[in-house]
């Protein structure tokens, strides 16, 4: 998706600290995609909690996000997001769901869901491997 | 308006839907469930670029309806319009159509995507008439990060310290009080990568907002933990347990709503509200 990769994306950056400064997991005690922008190592690019906060102070305009999407394909998912992820790839929901949830929103007086077909998911996000596997 | 209330609400939280079905219905403003909507495709972000099919297979749900989004999440909402952007290339969409093509579909892009705060804040006035029991309550705000980051995308209210749910609350006569933490995000998405780290982050936003007597969120994600995930904080110590409501159960309860209508229970109704149940 990005053109010019990282060295691109990373070109803008005076490693001025401010993305660190405001980042949450930083204040944790632990090391974001904030701390690879300033040189170091000891970081993982999923130790994220999606704020967005780090782009919005950038005084340079630094698409920190697309950074940090760059680094995680690159890098071992932790287990939830593999799951999550596997688990939209299958069904198209990120959450295993069932008729049951239907009975539940009837309690709440909600509508029933109508699920996406499972064609329609396999049409969009596997239907190229799945072509490819068989050619 | 379509309403895309995203996996975690659609799955999990029936009363964050249905008190803001309620409080739309109050106002006026009809919504409808989006048939066959699927997860956002903010999941899949971090692994593929297929996020983008998915994103735009629920858009172009939405457009054949012909009504905006209303959305009920930050991530869902960000995503939603990010992607959005992003097909404003002409050879993405191309690429997009194709498989849209496939199942019948067609993205055109340019829906207007916009989320239960930011909906609401455009109420202001109906909203005042619809108050009918002040709160006389100390009500601590979080807001939803991606409902107002990245600014160049969502362009609404001040991107590091929103105003919009004050706005709103102040309506009901509720005192709305600040609080160190009250723009730090909830945690919630970090629970999924470091559990720990996770719920730190929630118990730093509680810890700092005790002075109010309900902490409001608008966002499956923060009620997933703040309020969820509460028991696991503090050591599950119930006695220091904070009150979590979503924005439109808080607003409901002042429109003078039955508490029912807005998946609030009995005792936590009478509490708030100061009568028995």
């Amino acid at each position: 998706m990005t053109v010019g990769g990282l060295d691109s994306l990373l070109e803008d950056c005076t490693k001025c600290g401010l993305c660190r400064e405001v980042c949450i997991v930083e204040r944790l005690g632990a090391h974001s995609i904030t701390s690879f922008l300033l040189g170091e190592d000891n970081y993982s690019s999923w130790l994220c909690s999606s704020c967005w906060r780090c782009q919005e102070v950038c005084p340079q305009g630094v698409d920190i996000h697309a950074i940090m999407m760059e680094k995680r394909r690159g890098e071992e998912p932790p287990a939830g997001h593999r799951t999550n992820s596997a688990r939209v790839l299958q069904s198209g929901y990120a959450l295993t769901i069932g008729e049951e949830i239907n009975e539940m929103r009837r309690h709440h007086d909600l509508e029933a869901v109508e699920f996406v077909p499972a064609e329609w998911i396999k049409a969009l996000l596997r239907g190229q491997e799945e072509q490819e596997k068989g050619a | 308006m379509a309403l895309f209330p995203g996996c975690l609400v659609l799955q999990r939280m029936p009363q964050y839907e249905k008190a803001g079905k309620r409080v739309l219905r109050e106002l006026d403003i009809s919504v409808a469930s989006i048939a066959y909507a699927a997860c956002c495709g903010a999941p899949l972000e971090s692994f593929t670029d297929k996020w983008l099919y998915l994103a735009a297979y629920n858009l172009s749900l939405a457009e054949r309806m012909g009504f905006p989004v209303l959305t009920l999440c930050g991530n869902c909402t960000s995503s939603l319009l990010r992607a959005d952007v992003a097909l404003r290339d002409p050879s993405l969409r191309l690429l997009v159509n194709d498989k849209l093509d496939q199942i019948g579909l067609h993205f055109q892009g340019g829906t207007r995507v916009t989320h239960l705060v930011q909906v609401l804040s455009e109420q202001l006035e109906g909203l005042r008439d619809k108050v009918k029991a002040e709160l006389s309550l100390k009500v601590a705000l979080t807001h939803p990060c991606q409902a107002f980051r990245p600014h160049e995308v969502l362009g609404f209210d001040d991107p590091l310290q929103p105003q919009a749910m004050r706005s709103i609350v102040e309506l009901t006569g509720a005192e709305v009080v600040p609080y160190d933490a009250e723009y730090d995000c909830c945690g919630s998405t970090l629970y999924l990568v470091d559990e720990q780290l996770g719920l730190e982050a929630g118990q730093r936003k509680l810890s700092s907002a005790t002075g109010a007597d309900v902490l409001v969120d608008a966002c499956g994600n923060c009620q997933l933990l703040l309020e969820r995930f509460q028991g696991l904080m503090n050591e599950g110590r119930a006695e220091s347990r904070m009150p979590v409501l979503t924005l439109p159960q808080l607003l409901g309860l002042a429109m003078g709503i039955d508490p029912a209508e807005l998946g609030v229970g009995p005792v936590m109704a009478g509490k708030l509200l100061g009568s028995s149940p």
